[in-house]
């Protein structure tokens, strides 16, 4: 019957986790090795359809998605926009975050000592971590956001190095997959 | 200002030994675009002549206030010490000219003596396109990662990785000359000469280039994969851009198809993370072993609770709860007027022989008809005689 993960898959998708191709965790890492083989990808979409999961292979990552949306809109856009404001954050960061990018808190920190923009753009972050005062404690709240999430994941703790996960792909999909009219992009100065 | 030279290799090594301290520190900060003439002045005893002889040689130069080393000895120090940034692809050109050159000088020579001076100078410079192929190779791998992972600007960045690839070509097609030179077109040269140095330098220089072409294929291939990847991330982070842009003036909803995007996604992460409130098999409680084990677990938990005991009163005494009746007599005044009305005496009179169901002692009865004089005056009529009675003077009252 299938493959004796299929609970361990089920349990880690169904909370909206992603199983990514390069993340830390060599059990995560494992799995991704079991679902990337076709056969089994098949008869595991398959059964999970059976209770209105729909297995999804994305770039270098797995994920769960519904069949019928089970969320308002409003909830979607919120997080949209949550994620809109994270990435252009992250981005000010440094322009080549992206998947296998590694980073400290500290680096963050570090830098938003010298960088107005990256600590206007911390303090316009209002809905994660604003009842912290210092700025390592927010950039700390922002971080934990991310790994709940599931989009980078904590590489070595004695350096503190967070690894971006390939399930930072699905945000990248997202923005590129917005359409913006050409003639309300022709409004936006540069 | 008339320019000299050095007289000779001896003067110049005197001078630049002189102020060794002046062109170490010179040399440190080059990139930095000050070095203040009064910081340089320091290093050589704030002895102005000293200076101005460097500059004379023109191995300073200085303007304005500012003092920088001449070109020439810079890129010589950089070029020795192999912390050029530059990379110089017209020395190798120069080099398999040259060489071209001093073959024909070479074959059209008849002289041992010349031709071997010939000779050696031709070594000598492929022993020189060898070393600065390689570190051109080197330096160009170098720079393509700096460029990459240091450049802030961004077009700046596509640019300068666009003309690095050109390098790239370049040292390609130059290493390909040099082999060409080898191989095919002077073949009678190499034929001819029956030297073992060069065979050896020959060998060396062809391993060398065959490196260089490796190398210059990995480079390549990390050029195409940098300029792919900043195509890529500056198409994202322009997108990412205005769709900030537009969040922030709350324009992304109508103007973008974001709604339409997002209700067609159903991806679980967009969902509230549910806990689930799931009952215990009772059959696994009452029958497995580890349900028996984390009930004890827990009920040692439970145990270790200190239990709050309330502090309880003592009872309270049964004759404390029984009724206890104490009696008084009151008088009732309304009772007595209404008997005094009834009567056509004077109220003292009255309430001095007045029957009170009690012993009612003289100061007493005085008080009562203090008490019904002031209370029910406007019912009585108080007559202006007055009489006295054990010493005490009282008015006259009647029923009106």
């Amino acid at each position: 019957m299938k493959t004796k993960y299929t609970s361990e898959i089920f349990e880690l998708l169904r909370r909206g986790r992603f199983i990514c191709s390069n993340s830390p965790d060599d059990r995560i890492k494992m799995l991704y090795n079991i679902l990337e083989e076709e056969e089994t990808f098949y008869e595991l979409q398959n059964y999970f359809a059976h209770i209105n999961y729909n297995l999804e292979h994305g770039n270098e990552y797995f994920y769960f998605s519904r069949l019928e949306s089970n969320t308002d809109l409003d909830r979607k856009l919120n997080k949209a926009f949550g994620w809109i404001d994270l990435l252009d954050f992250l981005k000010t960061f440094d322009t080549s975050f992206d998947v296998g990018f590694r980073f400290s808190p500290a680096e963050i920190v570090n830098q938003l000592k010298n960088n107005a923009d990256l600590k206007n753009k911390l303090d316009n972050l209002k809905r994660l971590g604003a009842d912290k005062k210092n700025y390592s404690e927010r950039v700390k709240k922002i971080i934990e956001q991310l790994v709940k999430d599931d989009f980078v994941a904590l590489e070595n703790e004695m350096s503190e190095t967070y690894k971006v996960l390939t399930s930072f792909n699905y945000l990248k999909e997202l923005v590129t997959a917005i359409n913006i009219p050409e003639e309300i992009e022709n409004e936006i100065p540069e | 200002m008339d320019i000299q030279s050095f007289n000779d290799i001896k003067e110049l090594l005197t001078a630049l030994k002189r102020e060794d301290r002046l062109f170490y520190e010179m040399f440190g900060k080059r990139k930095s675009l000050e070095f203040k003439l009064s910081y340089a002045l320091e290093l050589v005893d704030f002895d102005e002549a000293r200076i101005d002889y460097l500059v004379k040689k023109s191995v300073l130069r200085e303007n304005g206030g500012l003092l920088e080393i001449d070109g020439l000895f810079l890129e010589f120090f950089e070029q020795v010490l192999e912390v050029n940034e530059e990379i110089n692809l017209a020395s190798i050109d120069e080099n398999i000219k040259s060489i071209q050159e001093n073959i024909v000088y070479f074959l059209n020579e008849n002289s041992e003596h010349r031709r071997h001076a010939y000779l050696r100078e031709i070594k000598r410079i492929f022993r020189k396109i060898g070393v600065v192929t390689i570190r051109s190779v080197i330096d160009l791998r170098r720079k393509v990662d700096n460029t990459f992972k240091n450049e802030p600007n961004f077009k700046n960045k596509q640019l300068k990785l666009k003309h690095l690839d050109e390098k790239r070509v370049m040292v390609k097609k130059l290493s390909g000359q040099a082999l060409d030179l080898i191989n095919e077109n002077q073949l009678v040269f190499f034929k001819t000469s029956q030297d073992e140095e060069l065979k050896r330098i020959i060998t060396e220089l062809k391993l060398q280039l065959n490196e260089c072409s490796h190398n210059l294929i990995e480079i390549e291939k990390q050029i195409i994969d940098y300029l792919n990847q900043i195509k890529h991330q500056g198409l994202f982070l322009e997108k990412l851009r205005k769709l900030k842009y537009l969040k922030d003036h709350f324009t992304i909803e109508a103007e973008t198809d974001i709604k339409q995007h997002l209700a067609k996604r159903n991806s679980l992460i967009f969902e509230r993370r549910l806990g689930e409130p799931l009952n215990l098999s009772l059959d696994y409680i009452l029958n497995e072993e580890r349900a028996f084990a984390s009930i004890k677990k827990v009920a040692k938990n439970y145990k270790s609770r200190t239990h709050i005991v309330l502090e309880l009163a003592e009872t309270i005494a049964t004759d404390f709860l029984e009724n206890n009746v104490e009696q008084e007599v009151m008088i009732n005044l309304e009772e007595v007027r209404n008997h005094f009305l009834a009567t056509g005496d004077n109220l003292f009179n009255f309430i001095v022989n007045y029957n009170f169901n009690k012993d009612v002692g003289f100061e007493e009865r005085v008080t009562v008809y203090c008490q019904l004089v002031s209370i029910y005056d406007q019912e009585f009529m108080i007559a202006n005689e007055f009489e006295n009675f054990n010493g005490v003077e009282y008015a006259m009252v009647y029923p009106k």
